[in-house]
This record gives structure tokens, C-alpha cells and sequence, in this order.
């Protein structure tokens, strides 16, 4: 590093402000969540019924739950399904539409649709094209002479019916950040490529990829942390994990502990768990992508 | 155990009081004759209440707080909001923190236990001792007491019930009568039989998301009013095995398919739609539920409401019901002198004959001398429903609202797991009331 | 340097944009289209066209004449306006020290943010309401107190977002422009205000946009804080269309009119993330 960042005062000046606003408003309200799963709370916004006994027992029962385990599983998946399909099909989208010459502004307009929607439109929307009886999968179903009808949401189906709505939605949002990170690199590279004789692949395995490489990394810890969180989707359509909890995610195990159950000291047993789990998996992805030299 | 006889005595006296709402009683105007009313003026109440949005009573609510405002010179400001999760953390947060309203209409059951243990509402015997006509229109046991202690601290409104809808048309297609009050459980077995031999659905529920209301009857059918909210102590005893006999009765009704097919996996609000739209023929739910019919349909006549098919003690025309919210007066008023005089003024103005009358319809009230309908402004649907609660002869509150959420889990939530066999209803039934037991081990010693 | 107007190649990728832009397209216009219908008939009839008897302006009639929908449009705007400005500078400032400086610590300061990324909302929104409590801005009938009740925790759970989106941007920038100006005499105040934030703009227009759709969309935020006759965008339409048996209607019209703000704010900001602006100033 240059001189320029030898002298380490005018760092306070960079750092202290919004790491101020996230002590007082985050990290102060999570240490009293922490201290919150010892305790026994029965509704948000109500005082303590005083101290676990254990201590640890939300902890125990953690590692018990069956639900828990299941949301866990689910949300691994989850976790693979985002990284493969939202990150990868927005790269995809957005290198597609940095090289169309025409409409790429409305490419990019149009992509941002889904994440301003509600989960609540999205949801209805859904669910009434996964409908059983008779929504508009089903009916294109039965035109094409298919009998019977087809329960989207039954056990075989359900993880799928789940994971296919809320991948389509947040492709958007990656491909918002990763068109950002396109401008980053100049035209003068891609022509200076093209007079070497480069391919299309080639420019985009040679310049676009190596250069993006911050901007895709930066995607894909953002997508493991969104896939340990999300739940407002996933709740409209699948509320309490239906069927037979075999839909759970963390995220929303976590908010019907909370809204459902009223069992706070447990839903913040889970919140810890699921900050552990996102900052772990963000390090492991962040090493990975440190080692890989373009 | 005070609060079982509370709830007993409870039971009793609102068949009365039901019996009586719909009767051309005469409306007394109470206001007037209480000692609060002289224009005290210049007060500011903060009230939070649960008449707000899309609720049926919004508008009733601010034009009697306008009318108020104007007969006292004093001024409310109104943070009422629509009823959901966040706003009853909203409210526990509140008062947490010490910045509770002055006066809040709210629940009386398990979500108020809260401030009523921190003592942070004034009880009505507190009130009486210097208002000694405060809420005299009301029946003291129908008030809503706190499962805390069996103490009334709210002035209730408007109550609920839970009846049986039918859509109309799905049983003439089956050629099945809408049952009626002398209908039995195997003549109701019958007719969801020939339902489903015509090709529909008998029974609208989504028993993944929404199996209370099946719990409450098919528990209730067990037992008689005067029995139903007692909780059980083991699932040996005889509460313990009308649960368990109940939530069997559910599992034969899924066995012989007369839930949709998509009732494990599907919301209520599925159901729901096809109930509405004739794939379904029945759906048990609250009273509530009629303005979202009302509005949800274009042939309201086409639907009706009626008793839930009974069996062993209980006769159809016991129903489930009750008054779940009130008006509490919170300390941090009645310790203000100024605001004292005020709220209590605004309690009563709110909650005379009349204006429970207006709130209320066709729900049940505490009041004395019963609500006035007026029928004109009902809806078909609106008078099967009051005809149903003219006809009442039992009434027993829900019993679920005596299990703590977090403690119901296995029966409602595991409710998937009960009907197909992969948990049996007998565990269930006794993990729940072990969870009830570790929940309450302070008050289990009263 | 022109190209053959129809090569083979760019008429496929036109294509395959065309077909994913009709799966995100579809849904909004057929968000808009329910909400003129009649609520009875979104749910059993909710792919055919608004015309002639089905078409109806109730949802919108109900949702203007109820309530005060421009003046929770403003309270809104206000608030998201203020935390996406915040975010913006503080998050930026934080980034460029992140990613530019060594220094003890910075590996946990690292870690914190990206833990603050996962704080759910329902778990630190107690303790920041009794915190504000005691500051005596919520619960009262001020309006700009209660606004600032809103903002503040908005802005501190974007921040972790933000710093993430724009350290992975600034990494990017290569610091031979720093050192250039460094050279030039500009002081590292001056290297942030003239290099980080020009050659960055794209990414805090993105971090921008984000952060002003989470503090619009935050219901439950709002819920908390803002009392009585205040109203934020969401919390109106809230108010309106949660009930027993929701009405889809309304909830229709309700994401059409948060919807179109957004919208135009994106639109908008669309230019500062249009390629070109930036790319000459940075040598390849």
C-alpha cells in the first residue's frame, strides 16, 4: 500500500459514524437478544419471565428439533439454489445484456420488476398459478389432456414449488449489482481484445469474469446470508412449514417462533444461530474466492 | 381453581344475556346520569384501540370519539391500529417502556396476562370504589375476567361466536338439507357422504394451517358448556379423553375424505375460495368471518350460517362464543387527576346501551338489558347468523383460548401428523398438557 | 467501430432477455390489471382483462377517499429519501476505510458487518424502542420525532449492506488514481470527496436505490413507530387491506401505488448505473 494510507488517524473519522449507528441500533439490540435466548419470554415486547433452567436450554433443544434440522437441510439447498440460480442466472442476464447494442436500458428497468412487488402480491400470484383446484398450471395441465389434478404442494413438490418463485424474484437484485460492476470495466479493454482476435467467450472468460471477480464474490456472500434470512415469500406460500413442516427454512422457523408460537427466548436461540451460520459462511466464501487467482 | 367456576358461571349467564340480544329491548340512554359528565374540558387522552382500518367498527369508533370530543371539551389522540402481531407487541412494548395509552380497547384473554400481572390496568371494583356506576349496564361475570386472577379489568363491546357456514347451492346439487338444530353427528356424517358421492368437497378446512375451529366442536361434542373449558389434568381423565376422542373424530372425518384433498397443503385461504366459489359445502368459523363472505360473494343469499352438528351431551344449539376484548383504563391515567375524571368519562360514553348496540350487530354483548338489532340493515347472511344466536340454549368460550400458543403447538400445528397416523393423538394430547404444565408451574400451585 | 446491425449472435441473446424480461413483466402488469377489478373476482377469475363490467376504480376510490394517501406518500418519501443519504455517505466512508486500510481489527470489524446483515429486525426492534423511549422520540404526536424514529434504525440495518455492495465496488477501483492524486497534493479527505465517490457513483446509486426500497417497503418499522394519524405508505395500506378474508383488490391497487414511486426513483438513477458515464476515467 501507497503512503497514503500509512497515517491511521483520519480512519476514525471514516469509521466511527456508521459503526456508531450500528452499535446503538444493531449490535447493542443483538447483545440483548443474546441474553434474551437464556431467558424465558413469552411475546415480543414483554419482560422476561425470568432465567431458563438450564441456562442453555434453548440451546439443547436446538440441537433436537426435528423442524430445526429440516429448516437447516432446506436451507442448505436453499443456499445452493441461489448461489447456482440467482447469482448465476443474473451474471448470465447481465453479461447478455451488456452486449446487446439496443433496449438494454429497458432490459434493466424490467429485471428490477420482481423485487419491488410485495411477498404478499407475489405470494397470491403464486399461489394462484400453483393452485390445486384449478390454478393456471393445472388448467394448462388439463388442456394438454393430462388427468387428475397435480398437488404443487404436496410433499414431492413442495421444496421445489417454494425454491422456483423466490429464485425468480432476487435474480433481479444480483443483476442490478453485477451490471454496477460491469461499468467498472472500459470499453477499450473489450476492443483492444477484439483486435487480438479474442471470441466473445474468450473476452468474457479473460477480461469479464477475472474483473468482476470482487463484484461476483461480493453477490455470492450476499446470497448465502439472503438464503439464511428470507422467509417473507416462503411464508405466504408455505405458512408453518405445510406440508407436514417439510417447507421449513431458518428464516422462517425463526419468525413463526416469534409471530405463531410467541416463543421469543427460542426464535432468538435461532437468530444466533443464523448470524453464526452468515458470518462463518461468508469467511468460507471469502477464502475461496481469495485463493482462486484469475 | 377460581377461574374454572368463573368460567362455568361465565357460561351460564351468557346464554341469558344472548337469549336477549335481538329482543326489541328499550334503549336506555345511560349517559347523563354519571358524575363525570360535567364538561371538564382541556384534557388529552391518549387512546389506543383495535377499530381501525378496514375494521367494521372504524368509522362507528371515530364518529362516537368526535361525539365525545365534542359533549366534554376534551381532546383524544387516537393511535388505534388494525389487529395483528406487530401491533400486540406494539402494545406490550408500550408498556414496557411506560408510554402505554390512557385508555386501550383490547384483548381479555392470555394477551392481556402481560400488564395486568405488572398492574399496570385499573380492576372495575378499583374504579366502582369512586364511580360506583361505572359500566352498572353490564353483567360483572360476562365482562371478560383475566385468566391472571379471574379479575375484570375491561368493559367489553362486542363478542363473537363460531357457527357452521353452508354454501347453499353445493347442497342441492347433493340433494342434502341445510342441517338445523336437531341434525346429529351421524346425520351430518351422512350428508358429508352423499357430498362427496356428488363430487364435491364436504368440508372446507385447511387443517394445515387453520384446524382450530374442528378442535374446539369435535372436543366440544365430548362434553356439555358447563364442561368444555375445564383443562384437562391427564389425558386419562375425562377431559383428557374427550380431547383425544375429539381430535379422532377429525382423523374419521380425514379418513373417509371429507376434507379437500389438498387439506395438508393447502392454506385457509384456499379452502376458503373454494368454499365460496361451490366446490366446498361447509366451513366452520367465527362470526367474523361474515362481513368477509358478505363481501367476498355477489349471491349472499346463496349462503347461510347454522348450529355445528352435535352429539352425546352437547346439543347443536350449544355454541362457542364469547367476549374477548374490552376497555381498560391504564394506572398511568387513573394516577393523573386530570386524566382520571376523563377516561372514565370516555369508558362510559363508549360503552352505554346504545353505542354497544351500534358495535356490536349481531354479536353477543354483556349488557343487561341485551343489544337492539336493528334488521333492516342485515344481510341474509347477517340474519341466519342472528337467528342462529336467538336460538342458542348453551354457550362455552373457546378452549384453546385457555392453552397458551406456545403450548398447541403438537394439536394444531402437528395436526397433519394426528390425522394420518404418524403421531398418535394421545401423545400429542398429553405432550400438550405437559408443555401447559411446565408453562404455568407458579399458577398450577394456586 | 459499427457492427452488422442483425448479427446471429446478438439476435439469440435479444431472445433469451425477451423471454426472461416476460416472466418479471407479467407479473406487475398483472398486478395493475387486478387492480381495477372487483375484489370478488381476483381470486376466481384473475387472469382475464379488466374491461367493460369487470373494470372498476373501487379498490382506488377506497384507498384515496379512506385515508390520506398523499400525505403518507410525503412521510414516506422523507424517510426513505433521508436513510438512502445516509446510508450512502457514512456506508461509503466506512467502505473505503475497510477496503483500503491495514489496521488491527479490522478482520472482526469485517465480521460485524456482515453479522449485521443478518440481525433480524423482530430481534433488536424491542431494545431500540425502549432505547427511543427514553430519548422521548416515540409515542408522541410530533410528527418529524416520530419520522426519526423510523429512519434511524432503518439506516443502521442498511448500513451492513451497503458497506458489503461497496467495498466489493471499491476493491475494483485501482489505487494508482489515488496515488496519483496523493502526488497532486490532494489530502485523503479530498481523495475520498474527488476520486472514490465519481468513479464510484454507480454502485452508490445501486446501494442508493436498495436502501430507499427497504426503508419504503419496512412495514414493520413503521408499525412500531409511527402513531395515530402518522402514516408511511405501507403502513396506510396496511391498515387498509389487513382484515379477516384479505381483500385482493385493494392489496392490488395498494402495490400498484407503492410500486410507481419506486419506479420513478430507479428510473431515474438509472442513468448514474448506465455504462459510459464512468469507464473513461478509469485507465484499463
Amino acid at each position: 500500500m501507497p503512503n497514503i494510507y500509512k497515517n491511521k488517524k483520519p480512519l476514525v473519522f471514516f469509521l466511527v459514524p456508521a459503526f456508531l449507528f450500528m452499535i446503538v441500533f444493531l449490535y447493542y439490540p443483538f447483545i440483548k437478544n443474546i441474553v434474551n435466548s437464556f431467558q424465558n419470554i413469552r411475546g415480543l415486547g414483554t419482560a422476561a419471565k425470568g432465567w431458563n433452567d438450564p441456562w442453555y436450554l434453548n440451546f439443547t433443544r436446538m440441537v433436537e428439533d426435528e423442524n430445526m434440522r429440516i429448516a437447516l437441510k432446506n436451507t442448505l439447498i436453499m443456499i445452493l439454489v441461489t448461489i447456482v440460480g440467482q447469482v448465476g442466472i443474473a451474471l448470465f442476464l447481465a453479461i447478455l445484456v451488456d452486449n446487446v447494442k439496443h433496449g438494454s436500458k429497458f432490459f434493466r428497468i424490467v429485471f428490477f420488476f420482481p423485487i419491488v412487488i410485495s411477498a404478499t402480491a407475489l405470494g397470491l400470484l403464486f399461489n394462484l398459478i400453483f393452485l390445486y383446484d384449478k390454478g393456471m398450471i393445472n388448467q394448462l395441465l388439463g388442456a394438454l389432456g393430462s388427468k387428475g389434478l397435480i398437488d404443487w404442494k404436496n410433499e414431492t413438490h413442495a421444496l421445489i414449488t417454494m425454491m422456483i418463485p423466490v429464485t425468480w424474484q432476487y435474480v433481479g437484485f444480483y443483476f442490478i449489482i453485477l451490471v454496477t460492476g460491469l461499468n467498472n470495466i472500459s470499453d477499450e479493454l473489450y476492443e483492444a481484445a477484439a483486435i487480438d482476435g479474442a471470441t466473445r467467450m474468450q473476452r468474457v472468460r479473460y477480461i469479464t469474469l477475472p474483473l468482476l471477480h470482487n463484484v461476483i464474490c461480493t453477490c455470492i456472500v450476499l446470497a448465502v446470508t439472503g438464503a439464511l434470512k428470507v422467509f417473507d415469500l416462503p411464508w405466504v406460500m408455505f405458512p408453518k412449514g405445510i406440508p407436514f413442516g417439510r417447507t421449513w427454512l431458518t428464516g422462517t422457523y425463526m419468525y413463526y417462533q416469534v409471530f405463531n408460537v410467541s416463543d421469543v427466548d427460542y426464535s432468538s436461540t435461532i437468530a444466533i444461530l443464523i448470524v453464526v451460520l452468515g458470518v462463518i459462511l461468508s469467511k468460507v466464501v471469502n477464502t475461496v474466492f481469495k485463493e482462486k487467482d484469475y | 381453581m377460581k377461574r374454572k367456576s368463573a368460567a362455568i358461571l361465565l357460561t351460564c349467564a351468557m346464554v341469558l344475556s344472548l337469549a336477549a340480544c335481538g329482543n326489541k329491548g328499550d334503549t336506555k340512554d345511560d349517559s347523563g346520569k354519571s358524575a363525570s359528565k360535567e364538561k371538564s374540558g382541556g384534557v388529552t387522552l391518549d387512546i389506543t384501540t383495535t377499530f381501525a382500518g378496514n375494521d367494521t367498527n372504524a368509522q362507528n369508533f371515530k364518529d362516537a370519539v368526535e361525539g365525545w370530543q365534542e359533549e366534554t371539551g376534551n381532546s383524544v389522540n387516537d393511535s388505534s391500529a388494525t389487529s395483528d402481531e406487530t401491533f400486540k407487541a406494539r402494545v406490550a412494548a408500550d408498556f414496557e417502556v411506560g408510554s402505554e395509552p390512557d385508555v386501550l380497547f383490547y384483548f381479555n384473554g392470555m394477551d392481556s396476562n402481560s400488564f395486568v400481572e405488572a398492574g399496570k390496568v385499573i380492576s372495575i371494583d378499583e374504579i366502582r370504589k369512586e364511580y360506583p356506576e361505572y359500566a352498572d349496564n353490564m353483567k360483572d361475570e360476562l365482562m371478560g375476567a383475566s385468566p391472571v386472577d379471574g379479575v375484570n379489568y375491561s368493559v367489553p363491546v362486542n363478542g363473537y361466536w363460531e357457527g357452521m357456514y353452508v354454501n347453499k347451492t353445493v347442497l342441492d346439487a347433493a340433494s342434502v338439507e341445510v342441517p338445523d338444530a336437531s341434525t346429529t353427528w351421524d346425520e351430518f356424517m351422512e350428508d358429508c357422504q352423499k357430498i362427496k358421492d356428488a363430487g364435491y368437497t364436504p368440508v372446507a378446512a385447511s387443517l394445515a394451517q387453520i384446524p382450530h375451529y374442528w378442535f374446539e366442536f369435535t372436543i366440544y361434542n365430548q362434553l356439555s358448556p358447563a364442561t368444555h373449558n375445564v383443562l384437562p389434568e391427564s389425558v386419562d381423565d375425562e377431559h383428557g379423553k374427550a380431547w383425544v376422542d375429539g381430535i379422532g373424530d377429525i382423523k374419521t372425518m380425514y379418513e373417509k375424505g371429507y376434507f379437500p384433498d389438498n387439506t395438508l397443503s393447502g392454506t385457509d385461504d384456499e379452502t376458503f375460495q373454494a368454499f365460496l366459489d361451490g366446490k366446498a359445502a361447509f366451513l366452520i368459523d367465527g362470526s367474523w368471518k361474515l362481513g368477509g363472505i358478505e363481501e367476498a360473494t355477489d349471491d349472499i343469499d346463496n349462503f347461510t350460517v347454522t348450529y355445528v352438528p352435535a352429539k352425546g351431551d352437547r346439543k347443536a344449539t350449544d355454541i362457542i362464543g364469547g367476549l374477548s376484548s374490552g376497555y381498560y383504563i391504564t394506572k398511568k391515567a387513573w394516577d393523573n387527576p386530570d386524566k382520571r375524571e376523563a377516561a372514565v368519562s370516555f369508558v362510559e360514553y363508549m360503552t352505554t346501551n346504545e353505542m354497544v348496540s351500534k358495535f356490536a350487530q349481531t354479536s353477543a354483548t354483556a349488557l343487561k338489558d341485551g343489544a337492539t338489532v336493528d334488521e333492516s340493515q342485515l344481510s341474509s347472511l347477517g340474519k341466519s347468523g342472528l337467528e342462529m344466536v336467538n336460538g342458542i340454549t348453551g354457550i362455552a368460550g373457546a378452549v384453546q383460548d385457555q392453552i397458551p400458543t406456545e403450548c398447541r403447538v403438537p394439536v394444531f400445528d402437528g395436526m397433519p401428523n394426528l390425522v394420518t397416523g404418524k403421531v398418535e393423538i394421545k401423545d400429542a394430547v398429553s405432550e400438550v398438557l405437559t408443555l401447559i404444565k411446565d408453562y404455568t408451574p407458579e399458577e398450577s400451585a394456586q | 467501430m459499427k457492427k452488422k446491425k442483425l448479427h446471429p449472435g446478438q439476435a439469440g441473446i435479444f431472445v433469451l432477455l425477451s423471454l426472461w424480461a416476460l416472466t418479471t413483466i407479467y407479473p406487475i402488469i398483472w398486478v395493475v390489471l387486478n387492480s381495477f377489478k372487483d375484489k370478488k373476482i381476483i381470486v376466481s377469475d384473475s387472469f382475464s382483462l379488466p374491461l367493460g363490467e369487470r373494470f372498476s376504480m373501487d379498490n382506488y376510490r377506497l384507498a384515496f377517499g379512506r385515508l390520506d394517501v398523499f400525505g403518507a406518500y410525503r412521510n414516506s418519501l422523507i424517510i426513505s429519501i433521508t436513510v438512502a443519504l445516509v446510508v450512502i455517505v457514512l456506508a461509503g466512508m466506512a467502505a473505503y476505510a475497510l477496503v483500503r486500510y491495514t489496521f488491527l481489527g479490522k478482520n472482526l470489524l469485517n465480521n460485524l458487518v456482515i453479522a449485521g446483515m443478518m440481525f433480524p429486525v423482530f430481534a433488536t426492534i424491542i431494545p431500540v424502542f425502549q432505547l427511543m423511549a427514553r430519548w422521548g422520540i416515540v409515542n408522541t404526536p410530533v410528527l418529524w420525532k416520530s419520522l426519526l424514529a423510523t429512519a434511524l434504525p432503518q439506516i443502521a440495518g442498511n448500513m451492513s449492506f451497503a458497506i458489503v455492495v461497496l467495498s466489493g465496488y471499491i476493491k475494483g477501483l485501482p489505487v494508482e488514481l489515488e496515488e496519483a492524486a496523493y502526488m497532486e497534493g490532494a489530502n485523503i479527505f479530498q481523495i475520498f470527496g474527488k476520486v472514490i465517490m465519481p468513479l464510484s457513483k454507480p454502485s452508490f446509486a445501486t446501494v442508493g436505490i436498495f436502501s430507499f426500497l427497504w426503508s419504503y417497503n419496512d412495514l414493520f418499522t413503521q408499525t412500531f413507530m409511527l402513531r395515530g394519524n402518522q402514516y408511511g405508505i405501507t403502513r396506510l395500506l396496511n391498515e387498509l387491506t389487513s382484515r379477516e378474508g384479505t381483500n385482493y383488490g385493494l392489496m392490488a391497487a395498494a402495490v400498484t401505488l407503492v410500486v410507481i414511486p419506486i419506479l420513478i426513483v430507479y428510473i431515474f438513477l438509472q442513468k448514474y448505473i448506465i455504462k459510459g458515464m464512468t469507464a473513461g476515467a478509469i485507465k484499463g
